[in-house]
């Protein structure tokens, strides 16, 4: 009786587990690399309708992130600065640069500015801004260094287990309430960082919510 | 071993709860559908579809999904901010803003909160006695109105559309034919304001022969007409309910809230709230022809047709006479003529009721409805007289003549001819006005119609020119509150449709330019307050009244005034009118307002559409309302098919006039008499309110606007299906609901803790170590059946706050309502002469949750505060958690409620999302919008808790104090709550309300002996029982003797343990071996 399978199937069953064991971990690495926020958002760097730098304003300016961003420490939201805030001073500075057409235009018909957004939240989560500057979390340890930025990138994931790294370990991230704002400050040392934020977290009776309602409702 | 609670098949608690006629017969139906957590054909798959086609497509749909994916982009979003920074937004927080919202009963002072310029709820003035904080169901529902797609938004000639500067020179040229105002005529609604009394004052100086006519037809004002009789001209009764000890309410359903201001309900509610033995509580006696949510509130109810409320004064007014209360009661009775030929039993009743009030005198009220006759306001007047009520629970205040005629007077000018152009302010009279006036063929009469109208109803199809009506929170205006005061009422937008307020309407008459709005009210806030437009003071007073809502001082007091007996009965001599014969061939028909659409101005709001009827649990329609031995007598029959209460229908014919409705057995009501709420049938509505429930106003004549009698009543058809939740979740007889008289109480003020299985079994135990709860705060919340009325303002307030979507009929009578909170209404006793009490039913936040453990992917949870948060994008929809409910309060979006259009559901994708953008403008932005096949349930408005949190912690930042201050966070169904029956706070405070409230000697757990220590506990219901009323033995606990045991519990004889008990002490016996 003739053989039901041909030769070169015996060794079907070896390539299909060396595939198997190749593929998966291909699969997984790629998976946990290029579909986590870690790939997909970090780096990203939209064009902005006016090619405002941070690095100008607050670098070289030393202007305070508080200045445009108003409702930070009593909102949920830290709104981007109405026209009328940019043309408090770009009605008397530059004020025929030809770079700020756009923002003249919506001074000028009332129609409002579209930046772009980069830092984007899903709908179902609730972020307070409010609840994290008032409580020694710093713009930077969220947003990176801004003021050193002519065109602002998203640079950290703000992906849900980066957000619980922190509530899980607060001392990590807490900063003096002076430095919330210096998007330059870093500590001396990591242990004078864990020192100082456990001293902190303490005195201020820090306790990072980790159930779900805190974020999802 | 597992623990296996076997609960008891039989009630312990010594009295019977049922929830419906099929519970109390225990209905071979009934029982099916109480093994079913949903009516049948819903849980399962439909016929022909096999688990392999299943497969099938659930296959097909993944490789869909992945097609899907492959398209998946980062979509560009953008940030917009605004131009200008406008003054006090902060974006991301909500402002709110004092305004008014108009109300027959006199406007209701509130807070409306906008997010953005977008108002998204309103909530009561707290600095405003009239409201305190509190409202009701439709000022909750109101801000869906606002937004509802199907408002009138265009003008209209003759039906076609035109814009707002043509009918504005169509407007202005009418008025230039006008002359002296001869033939002009204008109704208006009974939404009255101060700048619209101005000016109508100045529209008639201009226009001096105008005739103006107002139309509210719930509100005949025979109370007012009663009161010029007994006071003079002007005069109107306030009744004082917080000063009363016995209140008789004779066909007044006072605690529901269109029949009287908040205020009334808080000052009635405040003499009940019984918290330790030794509080005195004020006594409710109720007389009406159908339960009413203040005859669920009453110690003693009785049931009489409607138009045996004149005998019933007549008779109570003799009964006093001889008990020597007063003087000259009995000629008051005599010159009435009323018959006083009532039942045996129910003159017993009356002789023990006028006892009780004798003894009583000087804190006693009696109140009647204002759609009763004159004839019976004017015997409550001399019966409060002679009880010595005047100056204490019934006070006089004079209003100023408005000088405003009937609607009878003006039919009858347009009858004659002399009517050319009409103009109708608000109202829908088409719709309303009583059927003989024909007064939709009235207007077709008149050459000249000018309406300005809510929506494009059937008043506008009769229209020549048409305004579309602003919204209150779109519109200028001031209106006076059920005190007296006055109050600003400030737009929170603009028109959303570029309408018209009928302030704006009359000064456009008077000549005045509409864009000087606001104007308009100031003019009338410098006449009342005598500063002149312009001045600092008057600049300083205008904002501060603004900012507060209501001019301070200015609400009116009333005092106590002695009635001219004389002029009352003479006018009662000269009036007589016999109180008619109500039996079985000569059955009374009552017209009531509708507790979900009024008198039908609602109709298209979906919020008060789905809402259940505090009574009978219906949805989306309206009934005929009657009793078992009036069904029995015209054959109608109701029963459970398939899970789906379906009715007979009936048609009823009075007046000349016939119409058919399902007819609806309820407990409770007076026999031979049906009940019709009226505002449902409309022909021209919108979207919502299309096609639901009859059409009761064709049977209504001037005449016979409440009581109409002789009514012909026959079956027309059988198998109307009704969507009815009274029968939804049912909880067997396991001592829920716990209740005791005053006496029983102050016996034993722990008696809950002695009815049902709670007597029997051990203290809790518990196997499970939970984590610790380590929050700063721990949340809970106290329930009090003893205020509770079942007004449902709760259920609407949740609805607006968490973006509750509604579900359509046909979902209802699955048992697929959305609504957080459910009302639970149970009635004991005979079916005849049912007791009701209302339970409110949330998701009691279990610490130990029966859901959570059942969750295969962590979707629900404990947080570290004691809640049972639910995170509705995890959720993947298995359902296990609503099975695992003992409560059954988790709700399941079997279909895409919040965007698909209700009658297209089972379309699924193929129906157009059809959600108005103006609807999602209501939506809460805090609260995640839910879609299909996610479990939701209540989270304590987990939102406002976050915010008051953060906003705590914003305040004092970079500090340890994290703590919120006392009972600074409230949820919307306590927010909302015109009794304060709920209350919720911070455990660990020990000054919170809700601490107090849970150390009361009658705080019980629902189905406490489950050890889930709920966070919601509630306070047993008690009730003022007067032991001298016939019957009063057959009421609620009313002895010791009746209770569970009599109190401590005992070992039992042998043989006579209750049902459950068995099997509880056998589970504690496993136990302790294990």
């Amino acid at each position: 009786m003739a053989n039901i399978f041909p030769r070169w199937t015996n060794f079907l069953p070896i390539k299909i587990i060396v595939m198997v064991i190749t593929i998966v971990p291909l699969l997984i690495v790629g998976a946990t690399y290029y579909f986590t926020p870690k790939y997909t958002r970090v780096g990203y760097m939209p064009t902005q309708p006016v090619s405002y730098s941070h690095a100008l304003h607050v670098n070289q300016l030393g202007m305070d992130c508080r200045y445009c961003h108003t409702g930070v420490e009593v909102s949920s939201h830290s709104n981007v600065p109405t026209t009328q805030t940019c043309m408090n001073c770009h009605t008397a500075i530059k004020k025929d640069s030809s770079k700020l057409a756009a923002l003249r235009e919506s001074w000028e018909t009332g129609r409002p500015m579209n930046w772009v957004k980069i830092h984007k939240a899903p709908d179902y989560v609730y972020f307070n801004h409010a609840a994290h500057v008032n409580r020694g979390v710093g713009c930077a340890s969220c947003h990176g260094q801004i003021n050193r930025m002519e065109v602002v990138w998203h640079d950290q994931p703000q992906s849900m287990g980066w957000c619980l790294e922190c509530h899980r370990a607060p001392h990590q991230q807490i900063r003096p309430k002076e430095e919330i704002y210096n998007l330059d400050w870093k500590a001396p040392s990591r242990e004078a960082q864990l020192t100082m934020g456990t001293e902190l977290v303490k005195q201020w009776n820090i306790n990072p919510p980790q159930t779900c309602a805190a974020c999802h409702r | 071993m597992k623990r296996v609670i076997q609960h008891p098949t039989a009630p312990s608690s010594g009295r019977t709860y049922w929830r419906s006629t099929g519970e109390l017969l225990d209905t071979p139906e009934f029982r099916e559908q109480l093994e079913r957590e949903f009516p049948q054909g819903i849980a399962e798959l439909e016929a022909g579809v096999s688990r392999r086609d299943f497969v099938k497509l659930l296959t097909a749909s993944m490789a869909l999904a992945g097609v899907g994916l492959t398209g998946c982009r980062r979509p560009e979003a953008h940030l917009v901010p605004f131009t200008k920074s406008p003054e006090w937004m902060i974006p991301g927080r909500h402002l709110h803003y004092s305004t008014a919202m108009p109300r027959r009963e006199g406007a209701l002072p509130l807070h409306a909160t906008s997010f953005e310029g977008r108002p998204t709820k309103v909530e009561g003035n707290p600095f405003h006695t009239d409201s305190a904080g509190k409202t009701d169901i439709f000022a909750q529902a109101s801000i869906l109105d606002l937004y509802d797609p199907d408002r009138a938004r265009r003008y209209l000639a003759s039906g076609k559309p035109m814009e707002q500067t043509a009918f504005l020179a169509a407007l202005d040229s009418a008025v230039q034919s006008w002359k002296d105002g001869s033939s002009v005529a204008v109704l208006e609604d009974g939404l009255d304001s101060p700048t619209r009394a101005r000016l109508r004052a100045e529209v008639l100086k201009k226009f001096p022969k105008i005739s103006w006519a107002s139309h509210e037809p719930l509100a005949p004002g025979r109370n007012g007409t009663a009161a010029e009789i007994a006071f003079g001209e002007g005069a109107r009764l306030v009744p004082q309910f917080g000063k009363a000890s016995v209140v008789v309410a004779v066909d007044h359903d006072f605690l529901s809230a269109h029949e009287s201001g908040i205020k009334a309900i808080r000052d009635f509610v405040g003499g009940r709230r019984v918290r330790k033995a030794g509080d005195q509580m004020n006594r409710l006696y109720a007389i009406e022809h159908r339960y009413t949510v203040t005859g669920g509130m009453a110690d003693h109810r009785l049931r009489l047709p409607a138009s045996q409320m004149g005998s019933f004064l007549a008779a109570l007014a003799l009964e006093l006479s001889k008990l020597g209360v007063g003087s000259g009661l009995d000629d008051l009775a005599a010159a009435s003529g009323q018959t006083t030929e009532l039942a045996g039993e129910t003159l017993e009743w009356i002789t023990a009721l006028a006892a009780d009030l004798a003894a009583a005198k000087g804190s006693a009220l009696v109140t009647v409805s204002q759609r009763q006759s004159v004839q019976c306001q004017l015997l409550a007047i001399g019966i409060n007289h002679a009880l010595g009520a005047m100056g204490q629970t019934l006070k006089v205040r004079q209003m100023p003549s408005t000088g405003v005629d009937t609607l009878k007077s003006l039919v009858t000018k347009i009858s004659a001819g002399q009517i050319k152009t009409l103009v109708i302010l608000g109202g829908n009279p088409a719709y309303t006005a009583p059927s003989d006036y024909e007064f939709a063929a009235q207007l077709a009469s008149v050459p000249s119609v000018i309406y300005l109208g809510d929506s494009e109803n059937e008043t506008a199809a009769c229209a020549h020119l048409f305004a579309p009506k602003s919204h209150y929170l779109e519109a200028w205006g001031d209106a006076r509150s059920c005190d007296g005061s006055y109050l600003t009422a400030q737009p929170l937008i603009l028109p959303l449709w570029s309408s018209l307020s009928d302030i704006q309407l009359l000064a456009r008459i008077l000549g005045i330019k509409t864009d000087d709005e606001p104007t308009l009210v100031k003019q009338s806030f410098a006449a009342i307050t005598g500063l002149s437009v312009g001045s600092t003071d008057f600049e300083a007073a205008w904002k501060k009244c603004l900012h507060d809502g209501f001019l301070a001082g200015s609400a009116a007091s009333p005092e106590g005034r002695a009635p001219s007996t004389g002029a009352v009965r003479a006018w009662l001599a000269s009036n007589k009118v016999p109180a008619p014969r109500v039996a079985a061939d000569s059955i009374e028909v009552v017209f009531s307002g509708d507790y979900s659409v009024e008198d039908g101005r609602y109709n298209n709001n979906g919020w008060l559409q789905e809402s259940p009827d505090p009574i009978t649990k219906l949805t989306w329609e309206n009934a005929a309302l009657m009793s078992a031995t009036t069904a029995k007598k015209i054959g109608v029959k109701n029963a459970v098919v398939s899970g789906i209460l379906t009715v007979d229908k009936i048609r009823i014919a009075v007046n000349g006039q016939s119409v058919e409705a399902p007819a609806l057995i309820v407990p409770g009501h007076a026999d031979y008499t049906i009940t019709l709420p009226l505002g449902y049938g409309r022909t021209k509505t919108g979207r919502v309110g299309k096609a639901s429930g009859f059409n009761a106003y064709p049977l209504r004549s001037s005449s016979s606007d409440y009581v109409a009698i002789g009514a012909q009543v026959s079956l027309s058809s059988s198998g109307y299906k009704l969507a009815i939740t009274q029968e939804h979740s049912a909880m067997e007889g396991r001592a829920i609901v716990r209740e005791a008289s005053l006496e029983v109480f102050n016996q034993d003020p722990e008696f809950v803790n002695k009815v049902g299985i709670d007597s029997h079994a051990p203290p809790n135990v518990s196997f499970y170590k939970n984590p610790p709860l380590t929050g700063v705060h721990q949340w809970g919340m106290s329930l009090d059946l003893t205020t509770c009325t079942g007004c449902t303002a709760c259920v609407v307030a949740c609805q607006a706050e968490n973006n509750i979507p509604i579900v359509g009929k046909d979902q209802v009578a699955k048992g697929r309502e959305m609504h957080w909170i459910r009302i639970d209404r149970y009635y004991s006793g005979t079916e005849e002469n049912a007791e009701m009490l209302v339970q409110p039913m949330t998701c009691v936040q279990c610490e130990n949750a029966p859901c959570e453990t059942v969750c295969p992917v962590n979707a629900t949870v404990h947080n570290e505060e004691g809640l049972n948060v639910m995170t509705y994008n995890r959720c993947i929809g298995t359902r296990y958690c609503a099975n695992n409910c003992p409560f059954k309060v988790r709700r399941f979006n079997y279909f895409n409620y919040s965007d698909r259009p209700t009658d297209k559901l089972y379309w699924g994708p193929l129906a157009a999302k059809d959600t108005a953008e103006t609807t999602k403008m209501q939506r809460n932005p805090n609260v995640t919008v839910r879609m299909r096949g996610v479990m939701e349930k209540c989270t304590f408005c987990v939102q406002r808790l976050e915010a008051a949190k953060i906003d705590q912690k914003a305040k004092n930042a970079f500090t340890d104090k994290t703590e919120i201050p006392t009972d600074s966070v409230m949820t919307a169904c306590q927010q909302a709550c015109p009794t304060d029956a709920i209350v919720f706070g911070n455990l660990n405070d020990e000054n919170s309300r809700v601490v107090h409230l849970k150390q009361a000697p009658h705080d019980y757990a629902v189905l406490g002996y489950l050890n889930l220590k709920p966070r919601v506990t509630y306070l047993g219901r008690i009730r003022n029982i007067n032991a001298e009323m016939p019957g009063a033995e057959n009421l609620v606990m009313s002895t010791m003797n009746e209770m569970h045991h009599g109190g401590a519990h005992e070992p039992h004889a042998e043989g006579v343990k209750e049902a459950g008990e068995d099997a509880i002490h056998e589970t504690y016996k496993t136990q302790s071996n294990h």
